[in-house]
């Protein structure tokens, strides 16, 4: 059960509905007992169609799996929304001024305001990009901030994800799902468009191609092939703005430029959105069995003859350990306080605040510092006695690998479950591009707890999607 | 001292369709080393990009295409050497020193190495007692075995050596990387070399090379510095060639 201290967006706790979700509570009345379930079940055919899969590591039964989908939307009002971009934009250009920072003079390090080891010794931290200077000076186009709400006006940053983070083709079908299964929802309310993402991220690519290419830059998808759990979005994303779709195979170095293989010959590729990791990018300059990836990449990189979105080692600045200091490099580099709260997080190296995390395990969320997914990671009041033990262990162990936060009351939202509609916790990914401007999708990708009480919303943890609306004015 | 090089690597490959070559085999202008002429001749070589790479090297990328199943490397060049008692000071682009604390695979340090040894009684101090005691360790291992088999035996020992030296300076918190280049002996015998280089907020980086338990001289010429041997290959190719490449160098005076 949601405990009673769970926000709900729709409805307050004296039962009357919150302002965004008026229009919404009506057209639910509306609807005759039998339509929702037949909307549910319009819903999967329109998904199959679609093909959106993914895969679930670690699982026995078949590893494609379809995303569930909930029918009923979740809503954000234009004044919450202005609030909640405001601190999103903040957050990804003091993130990009500290890459720039760390990857040349480094001095937030030289003023103490982050520990030098922290950094340095990172293995996130990558040496090869030291002094590199990419176009427009940004590290990380290609942003997905996840967001929780505790209330009405609080939100927290649980992560910031600066290297490729996956899931707004989610966001995209959703909203044309959402579209197909009542139009008529989308006639009573405005909802701020999703669909110009692609169109927006074609953009953003364009204007970080390298000094030198042609007006309309060749853009590139790099993906590390149909095995992967993304794969559906990477050939979705190629195909909707227009770039090509390439496999490390058909993308080779010649004379410190990068071409691509096609049936008329070899094209100059000038700038690549690479959804491989750093390590297999460049068997040249990381690890040399890589196969996954192009010989020399990073070296035509490094000339300034292709650009690399997202850059490597951007890494650096979401790593769990880092994510910590991030008020104070938001104050460093832009000068202003936060507008986004950090969850409060626990140092396991700090010995009071081990023994307290320790002795209060049960009421803890502990995750991997290097951890992704919802993988490894143990949420206290919903584990096994024997599952708080085994995380105490792992935590006296290696102290440095885990951190830990309270137990946050995720806000819920009405979802259509097999009961009828009943209130689960989500999460919220809004998706941010930086380029020659910062656009930043309003709203994103809601991630729903399916399962009653749970506060685990990752799709490999049996989490579903929500349409998320943005109202305008 | 004027030294003339001459060094011609021989890559043995498996006739691929394309190759690609990251090189790092140039001398740059320092205190220590003033360069006359420098140059590198391979095929791809005319058009190949050049840029500093992350440590400040001048990196080239190269690459063929149906290069064939030898690719052979010419280096040649002429540098007039400074003896500054191992000195180099700061280059133009170094990247920041404390980086050169970052450990890795290559240079776990060797705690006996260590041992006692307190650099806040001084840090050049205790960098000369890390390279008196690697010397010799490596001295004692030469007279109770077979100097020659031991040697195959190690694979490289200048690179071990500046491995064990490196590791053990960052375990005492003092930055200090890989450093590759040419020694020429005193009997006249020329090589391909590493040592390592710490850094000392006085004198900024100071070399040392414990194989032959000096500070680099004049007959020491620099090539490239980085965290390990494996940042700092002269020739790091893809594929990668299918033997140990065949190498000569030559260095006379003058």
């Amino acid at each position: 059960m949601p405990g009673p201290s769970a926000f709900d967006e729709m409805t307050n706790a004296d039962g009357s509905v919150r302002e965004p979700y008026r229009v919404l509570e009506q057209w639910l009345k509306e609807q005759k007992p039998q339509a929702l379930g037949l909307m549910a079940a319009d819903a999967e055919g329109i998904f199959r169609r679609l093909g959106i899969t993914f895969a679930v590591y670690g699982s026995n039964e078949g590893t494609e799996k379809l995303i569930p989908f909930d029918i009923i939307p979740r809503i954000i009002s234009a004044i919450e929304w202005r609030k909640l971009s405001k601190g999103i934009e903040q957050r990804v250009r003091a993130l990009n001024a500290f890459l720039h920072d760390i990857y040349h003079r480094q001095e937030i390090l030289k003023a103490g305001r982050v520990p030098e080891k922290l950094i340095l010794n990172n293995s996130a931290f990558c040496p090869e990009m030291m002094g590199l200077d990419p176009a427009r000076g940004i590290y990380s186009h290609i942003i997905g901030v996840d967001l929780v709400r505790v209330s009405p006006d609080e939100w927290y940053v649980l992560e910031d994800n600066l290297r490729t983070p996956s899931g707004v083709s989610y966001m995209l079908e959703d909203r044309e799902a959402m579209l197909q299964l009542a139009p008529d929802l989308f006639q009573r309310t405005k909802v701020a468009p999703v669909e110009t993402y692609p169109e927006n991220l074609r953009r953003t690519l364009e204007s970080v191609a390298p000094r030198g290419a042609s007006g309309s830059p060749t853009l590139a998808v790099l993906t590390p092939g149909i095995y992967n759990s993304a794969y559906f979005e990477h050939s979705f994303l190629a195909d909707q703005m227009g770039a090509e779709l390439c496999e490390g195979q058909d993308l080779f170095v010649e004379n410190g430029k990068v071409y691509m293989r096609t049936t008329t010959g070899p094209r100059r590729v000038d700038v690549i959105y690479r959804r491989i990791d750093d390590d297999y990018l460049d068997p040249l300059t990381f690890k040399p069995d890589s196969m996954l990836g192009v010989p020399g990449l990073f070296d035509a990189y490094r000339a300034g003859n292709v650009t690399l979105v997202n850059a490597p080692g951007t890494g650096i600045a979401d790593d769990k350990a880092v994510y910590t200091y991030v008020p104070e490099i938001i104050e460093f580099y832009l000068g202003e306080k936060a507008l986004l709260s950090n969850v409060p997080t626990y140092n396991c190296t700090k010995p009071d605040e081990r023994a307290y995390v320790l002795e209060h395990i049960a009421e803890l969320v502990v995750k991997e510092v290097h951890g992704s997914g919802g993988y490894g990671m143990l949420v206290g009041p919903t584990s096994t006695r024997e599952q708080h033990e085994l995380f105490r262990n792992k935590i006296i162990e290696r102290p440095d690998n885990y951190i830990v936060q309270p137990t946050l009351a995720l806000s819920t939202c009405p979802t259509y479950v097999d009961a009828g509609i009943a209130p689960r916790h989500v999460d919220l990914r809004p998706y941010v591009l930086v380029g020659d401007q910062i656009r930043i999708t309003p709203g994103g990708l809601t991630r729903v707890a399916l399962k009653e009480g749970s506060l685990v919303v990752n799709s490999s943890q049996g989490g579903g999607t929500k349409d998320t609306w943005v109202l305008e004015d | 001292m004027k030294l003339t090089v001459t060094h011609t690597l021989t890559c043995p490959l498996a006739s691929p369709s394309r190759a690609v070559e990251h090189v790092l085999l140039t001398a740059l202008s320092t205190p220590q080393q003033r360069v006359e002429r420098w140059s590198i001749e391979m095929p791809g070589f005319a058009d190949a990009a050049t840029f500093r790479d992350g440590f400040g090297n001048k990196a080239y990328l190269v690459s063929q295409t149906k290069p064939g199943d030898t690719l052979r490397v010419t280096v040649s060049g002429t540098v007039e050497t400074i003896d500054r008692a191992g000195v180099l000071g700061r280059l133009e682009y170094d990247p920041p020193p404390a980086m050169f604390r970052r450990p890795t695979r290559q240079t776990k340090p060797d705690a006996a190495l260590i041992d006692g040894i307190d650099p806040s009684g001084g840090r050049i101090a205790a960098l000369h007692e890390i390279m008196g005691r690697l010397h010799e360790g490596r001295a004692a291992m030469h007279q109770s075995q077979s100097a020659g088999v031991q040697e195959q035996a190690s694979g490289s020992a200048p690179a071990d050596l500046a491995h064990a030296f490196i590791g053990a300076a960052r375990a005492l918190d003092i930055p200090a990387r890989y450093v590759t280049g040419y020694l020429l002996d005193e009997d006249g015998a020329a090589s391909f070399h590493a040592w390592g280089e710490a850094f000392d907020e006085g004198l900024g980086w100071i070399g040392f090379d414990a194989l032959l338990n000096v500070c680099p001289t004049e007959r020491h010429i620099r090539l490239a510095a980085g965290l390990d041997a494996i940042g700092t290959m002269p020739v790091r190719m893809v594929p990668a060639s299918t033997e140990v490449p065949a190498e000569t160098i030559e260095i006379v005076e003058g």
